[in-house]
Formats: structure tokens, sequence, C-alpha cells
């Protein structure tokens, strides 16, 4: 007897699932924001023009990758040192990126590749937990990913026009959004007990090198460290 | 518009950042797609989940601290995400707020 599964035969982008991961997206406009205005101050006081801060948040639109290359500019920017930032700051997107091409290793790249250009650590996260939850559709990755990277473009310009400096308990809490969405999503990945000692390797990798490295590296290393204690014991835990 | 140096880093550095974000995407294709490498992928999405989380803890201290556990347990409690975020985003608040007043 064959059996067909429906995943297999739905489509994996549909506009119905575009609109629900715009809806869960939206709360992302604020802390997407804050964080995006924030930056657009920073390159205000560093002396860079609009265009250029504008520009940054457009084509860069990583937070770490900005801030490491922020951090190297001067009057001649030395390329290649902020290229190999950026690779290292950005690396977990390789994970994601594979993990994703096998959800969607059925939807033409020419569909896939430009939502790419707008992938977010909380965008990709929801996406993967709504395929757990038999909902695979990227329409739902683009759909959540737009209000982050619309924050945080939108968030650089106002920073930079607006003398605003966002602080304060509200600010904080707007800041930590993205941090609550990842921990309500982690009872979808839990597999019982076994996924208990993976788990405490990787929370305590990650805390370790974001104490050694920098916060950019403890997911990757982190993440890595867990994976490869489950992959050692033999499980799928 | 940006002078001809700083455009050329932006252009480095942009290019670079979308290389990351699809060089998976696109590399994964070359790959086999059983074996390892599917196990490796089902595995890593919640080792980076905790990992990330444990991280974002210790980093933001007890608002984030205690805006996480909240949100953990009203998650646990009522599998309703707006619900988990809601308590978490205001614990979260609450804490820095009473932190600033007793700092």
């Amino acid at each position: 007897m064959t059996m067909i599964t429906e995943t297999a035969t739905l489509t994996p982008w549909t506009f119905g699932a575009f609109r629900r991961g715009l809806a869960a997206g939206l709360p992302f406009l604020l802390s997407y924001g804050l964080p995006g205005m924030v930056m657009g101050i920073a390159y205000r006081g560093s002396g860079l023009d609009f265009s250029t801060a504008f520009l940054f948040s457009l084509l860069v639109y990583s937070a770490t990758a900005q801030a490491v290359t922020l951090g190297l500019w001067s009057l001649s920017p030395p390329i290649a040192a902020m290229v190999l930032a950026t690779m290292a700051m950005n690396a977990r997107y390789l994970v994601m990126g594979a993990h994703l091409r096998q959800l969607f290793a059925d939807l033409p790249k020419r569909r896939m590749l430009p939502i790419l250009a707008i992938l977010a650590d909380a965008s990709w996260m929801m996406t993967v937990a709504e395929a757990d939850r038999g909902r695979r559709d990227a329409g739902y990755l683009l759909g959540a990913s737009l209000p982050m990277a619309t924050g945080w473009i939108g968030g650089t310009a106002l920073g930079y026009v607006v003398p605003l400096q966002p602080q304060g308990p509200l600010a904080i809490a707007a800041a930590f959004l993205p941090l609550a969405f990842v921990v309500t999503l982690l009872p979808t990945q839990w597999r019982g007990t076994g996924s208990l000692l993976p788990w405490s390797a990787a929370a305590a990798t990650g805390i370790l090198a974001a104490l050694l490295l920098g916060p950019s590296w403890a997911m990757l290393c982190g993440g890595a460290a867990g994976t490869l204690v489950s992959l050692l014991r033999g499980d799928d835990a | 518009m940006p002078d001809p140096q700083a455009l050329a880093a932006i252009l480095a550095v942009g290019a670079t950042s979308y290389a990351m974000r699809a060089g998976g995407f696109i590399a994964a294709g070359l790959l086999p797609q059983k074996g390892l490498l599917q196990r490796l992928l089902k595995l890593a999405p919640g080792n980076l989940f905790a990992a990330f989380a444990a991280a974002g803890m210790v980093e933001g201290g007890w608002p984030n601290t205690i805006g996480c556990l909240s949100a953990l347990l009203t998650m646990a409690a009522t599998k309703k995400e707006w619900a988990a975020l809601a308590i978490g985003f205001a614990l979260a608040a609450l804490t820095a707020a009473a932190r600033s007043q007793s700092g």
C-alpha cells in the first residue's frame, strides 16, 4: 500500500501562512525597532551620514555584524576585516539555511533565496516551530520576517533623525521580547528527559561562549556542543 | 550618497551577510538529505534555542531571567504563546523597574 502524506502534496508557500506569519511577527516591529533606533543613534554619533546608516541596516541587516563593523569603521574602512567579522558573527545562518533547505527542498530557489535576505533568528525559530506543528510553509517565514526587517531598518532611520535615547524598564522589556519568543518555542523541541543532557551542554557552552567570545557566538557554539552530545550518544533527543 | 570607500565597505559586508544567509540553503542541496546530516539538522534547533536562551538570560541579567522563567512557566501551563509573551514582558519590565529604583 502506498501512503501519501498531506505535507508532501501541499504547496510549501501559501498566502494564508504569510498572513499568519505577519500577524505573529507584528510584536517584533517594536522589539526590532528599538534596537534599530539605538543602532541609528550610534551611527549618527560615529559621524556616518544618514544614507550610509540606512544602507547598512538595509543591506547588512544584522545587529551583531553592524555593531562590530561600526567598531572597525574609519576614514578608510578595513573591508577584509569587516568581511571576516561578518562571517564570524553570522555563521549561525549557515545552520539555519541548511535546516530550511531540508524543510523546503521542494520550493524553487527563485522563491526561497529572496526571502533569505530578511531571514532573522526569531523568524527562523518561529518557522521551525510551525513546521514541527505540521504547518510547513515558507509564506510564514516571509510574513514573520517582514515586521522584523521593517522594524530594524525603519528603527535605524528613525533613531538617526530623532534624537531619542530609548531606555527605562519598557525599553529593556521590549529588547527582551525576541528572547521570550525563543523560550516559548523551547517546549516544541523538547523530546523528553533525553533532551536534558544535550540542552544542559548547549546552555553551559552558550554561556561560556557569550562570556569569552561575545554574545553572537553563544548560539552557534552552544548549539554545536549540545548537538554533538546527542550525536555521540546515538539517539534523537 | 556614501563616499565610494564607504559604499564599497557596505556592499562587501552586505554581500557577506546575504551569502551566510543563503549559503547554508544552497550548500545543503548539494549534500545528502539522509543520514548524519538529517539527524544533525533535526537535533540542532532545540540545542540552538537552549544556548540562545541561556546566554540571553546571563547577558540580560535579572529582567531577562525573570522574564524567561515566567514566560516558560506560563507557556507550560497555558500552551498559549501570547499569554507567555505578555507575562514575560510584564515581569521583565517590573523587574527592570524594581532594580532601577533599588539601584
